[in-house]
């Protein structure tokens, strides 16, 4: 897999689509704690940040799990798990540094994200692009664009 | 029960009993949510003549039906109870997030009765409802509270009311989190008559669409028609500033309390480049994709520091015309009401009302304390508090405009308001459409946000109709594109004279507004040009599972629209009442007066478009059987 899930913190604006939408695919109804992501927000100053699992290269939550359950997709570079063997513990949500892993209390188990299968819904639903699905090249490109953008406007005014 | 949480939740503080009521599927079908619930609740539950600050009122928080949805701007819930504004049916809307949180606790419908001994605050924590006691919080101001409850009970989202509700203020509005709110008809008044200081709301609990998979379908098919609107682009920039400087060019502002139809300065100071000049980012409500609202930061100068969610039409006008402030003391003053918890559009009305008095020597500085004047923010600022604390003259102006003209000699024909409620923005003398008259039909007294015209034009504005029309100018394309009925679109609009019917129209904006605040959508223009009917009963169906038809989403509208008339007229309302503040009749703005023996000919062709008896505003005995109206 050469696509990645990008988020630009600086263009959400927490409508919280992309939580629901989630929700809605995943598991057939709304349930806000069910999303696999989630869009932190600080409402006193109308800050949000989209959080969700990042496919770490060397993830804690492997590390983390009791019943090692969690594991990296050679193919793909997922972390993903067989939920069927998932206690519940949460040793995975509570070391995660990017709370990626949620904790699903009508199944009892813990979740995280898989990328739809390669078709992100949160991405087709966000209004605001501040959620993007890119390969890497595009990433970087695009990075590189807004990078030097800034540095030119810094420069020049 | 598919698509709603399917409970009503009951509170009654003088007894301190907690019901749960199931939801019907028909009173459901019937009412759609939000609006809709509320008022039938309260004309079912509410006695006549009750006063509004007795303990037999009733606040009713109704959440809109598609709420917890994804479909685009579905986040609004309707507070609803008897006003002490205008003693007849008091009602408001916002967004935010509190509609997702009480839906996800699993309540469709929060009504509170009664009247607490000490002050109180209820807490809904998904299954566990508790009242708890507030006496810590009475007195501290919104943000405050907010803080203090955020601290106490995690993730919780909050209606509370400031000082202003405490104090019975009676234009008090019930906040909605830091920067949203309640505003109109003094809600917040009569949750301070309750000693209810704040509702916080934590919900988990999930609702079940009937059909997801469908319901995403139409979310997607209503994020595109909104994006395609005409008006899409400039929103998600400006916001609702889109509008200050068309109704400036107009002269049909309320500037200076409706004298001056504009100020010289008016768009250095509201156009809306002062979006660009303030803020750098935008925040939405749940589900928007429009995100009108702006994060504002002043860096320098009088207000620095001041930080907050602003910039919206409604502030604007009401400090920056009715008023006169300048841009910076515009955001202190919204951020002034947010605190102490008032309707800013009253507020703005009553300090102009004030203002006005001052200048014609009918208050003078022994009254006030201290000298009052066009654009002079301290003086506002200090006259606001005292009005809040009720302190002084602060004490005959927190009644509102039209009991304070009954108090203060001469001071009636300053007095701008259509039953007892003060009126926003837009000056008839200078701007006849379809929203200024509804100003006059709007149920909840004179107010601007019960009737749009969904393809109102901010180009043109031609008075040659004889009251009758407004110029529709727009192409066919948009014409086409329109959601309404083929039949009667051709009757309301005219492409060939390039006319929109205004009674008619009114009728039909009136039902679709009243149609949005049942299913919890917003009306921001883009979303009025855009999304009708149709697409809303495919929602709805998609996530209820109940079948309903574009026709009969309306007619439950328009019910619902019938039901808030008898409720008025349970209550005494006058068609005599129904009219503009004498100023417009008489007194010129340029060279125009409001005619009035024009626009009583359009209100007897709306009456008649609703099927409502001319000589009395009515609805009639056939009109209420077509609806299916069980009266009182």
């Amino acid at each position: 897999m050469n696509k990645r899930l990008v988020i630009d913190a600086e263009k959400c604006d927490g409508c919280g689509i992309c939580e629901l939408v989630c929700a809605l695919n995943k598991t057939g109804q709304w349930h806000p704690a069910l999303s696999r992501i989630r869009v932190f927000a600080d409402q006193k100053r109308e800050l949000h940040l989209p959080m969700i699992c990042v496919h770490c290269i060397d993830p804690l939550c492997i590390t983390a799990c009791l019943m090692n359950v969690i594991k990296k997709d050679q193919e793909t570079g997922l972390t993903i798990r067989d939920e069927s063997l998932c206690i519940g513990c949460r040793a995975c949500e509570i070391s995660c540094p990017f709370s990626g892993c949620i904790y699903d209390y009508t199944r009892e188990i813990v979740v995280n994200c898989d990328l739809c299968q390669g078709d992100p819904i949160c991405v087709k639903y966000c209004p605001t692009k501040a959620l993007q699905f890119v390969s890497e090249a595009e990433s970087a490109a695009q990075k590189r664009d807004e990078t030097a953008e800034k540095r030119v406007v810094e420069l020049v005014g | 029960m598919f698509g709603y949480a399917g409970s009503i939740l009951e509170v009654d503080l003088s007894t301190g009993e907690i019901a749960r009521k199931k939801l019907s599927p028909d009173f459901a079908k019937k009412y759609i949510g939000g609006i809709g619930f509320n008022a039938r609740i309260l004309y079912d539950e509410l006695p006549a003549g009750t006063d509004p600050y007795d303990e037999a009122n009733v606040l009713v928080f109704g959440v809109g039906a598609l709420v917890g949805t994804p479909f685009p701007t579905a986040a609004r819930t309707e507070a609803s109870a008897k006003s002490p504004m205008t003693g007849q049916f008091g009602t408001s809307n916002s967004g935010a997030f509190f509609g997702t949180q009480l839906k996800g606790a699993g309540f469709d419908v929060l009504v509170i009765k009664g009247k607490a001994q000490e002050p109180v605050y209820i807490l809904i924590d998904n299954e566990k409802v508790e009242i708890c006691n507030a006496s810590s919080l009475w007195g501290k101001d919104s943000w405050e509270t907010i803080n203090n409850l955020k601290a106490k009970h995690y993730g919780v989202e909050i209606a509370l009311i400031g000082p202003a509700g405490e104090n019975l203020v009676r234009c008090a509005s019930i906040e909605n989190g830091y920067y949203d709110g309640w505003g109109r008809t003094g809600l917040g008044a009569v949750m301070g008559s309750k000693k209810l200081k704040a509702v916080a709301v934590r919900g988990d609990k999930g609702v079940r669409p009937k059909n997801p998979k469908a319901l995403l379908e139409t979310v997607k098919e209503g994020q595109e028609l909104i994006q395609s609107a005409s008006s899409y682009t400039a929103f998600t920039r400006y916001g609702t500033l889109v509008a200050t400087i068309p109704y400036g060019r107009f002269k049909a502002l309320s500037a200076h309390n409706f004298t001056k139809g504009t100020l010289p300065d008016w768009e250095e100071n509201c156009g809306r480049q002062v979006v660009e000049e303030y803020s750098d980012r935008h925040v939405a409500c749940q589900s928007c994709i429009i995100a009108c609202g702006h994060w504002v930061e002043i860096k320098d100068g009088k207000y620095k520091g001041l930080k907050m969610k602003d910039l919206e039409i409604t502030p604007t006008v009401s400090f920056g015309a009715t008023v006169g402030l300048k841009t910076e003391a515009i955001m202190k003053a919204s951020e002034l009401c947010q605190r102490y918890g008032i309707d800013m559009v009253s507020a703005g009305g009553i300090l102009g009302f004030a203002i006005e008095l001052f200048k014609n020597g009918i208050i003078t500085r022994d009254d006030v304390g201290f000298d009052l004047d066009w654009g002079d923010d301290d003086a506002a600022f200090k006259l606001l508090k005292d009005i809040v604390e009720r302190k002084g003259i602060g004490d005959i102006l927190a009644e509102g405009t039209k009991r304070a003209a009954d108090y203060i000699k001469e001071s009636e024909k300053y007095a701008i308001h259509i039953k007892g409620l003060e009126i926003p923005m837009i000056d008839p003398r200078n701007r006849w459409s379809v929203w200024a008259l509804g100003m006059l039909t709007n149920v909840r007294g004179g107010d601007h946000l019960r009737c749009r015209n969904p393809v109102e034009n901010l180009r043109y504005n031609e008075n040659k109709y004889d009251y009758l029309k407004e110029r529709f100018g727009f192409k066919k394309p948009m014409y086409d594109k329109l959601d309404m009925p083929e039949d009667l679109k051709s009757k309301i609009i005219n492409l060939e004279n390039d006319t929109t019917d205004i009674a008619e129209m009114s009728r039909w904006a009136e039902d679709l507004v009243n149609l949005y605040n049942s299913t919890g959508i917003c009306i921001r223009p883009p979303v009025m040009e855009k999304v009708g009917p149709t697409i809303l009963a495919k929602a709805y169906t998609d996530l209820t599972g109940i079948e309903i038809t574009a026709e009969e989403i309306m007619l439950a509208a328009e019910r619902t629209w019938n039901v808030m008339k008898l409720f008025n007229i349970r209550e005494g309302e006058d068609i005599n009442d129904i009219k503009f503040p004498r100023r417009f009749y008489e007194e010129p703005l340029g060279e125009k007066v409001a005619d009035k023996e024009k626009i009583q000919n359009v209100l007897e062709k709306y009456y008649k478009a609703r099927g409502w008896d001319p000589a009395t505003s009515r609805p009639k005995s056939e009109t209420l059987a077509r609806l299916g109206i069980v009266e009182q």
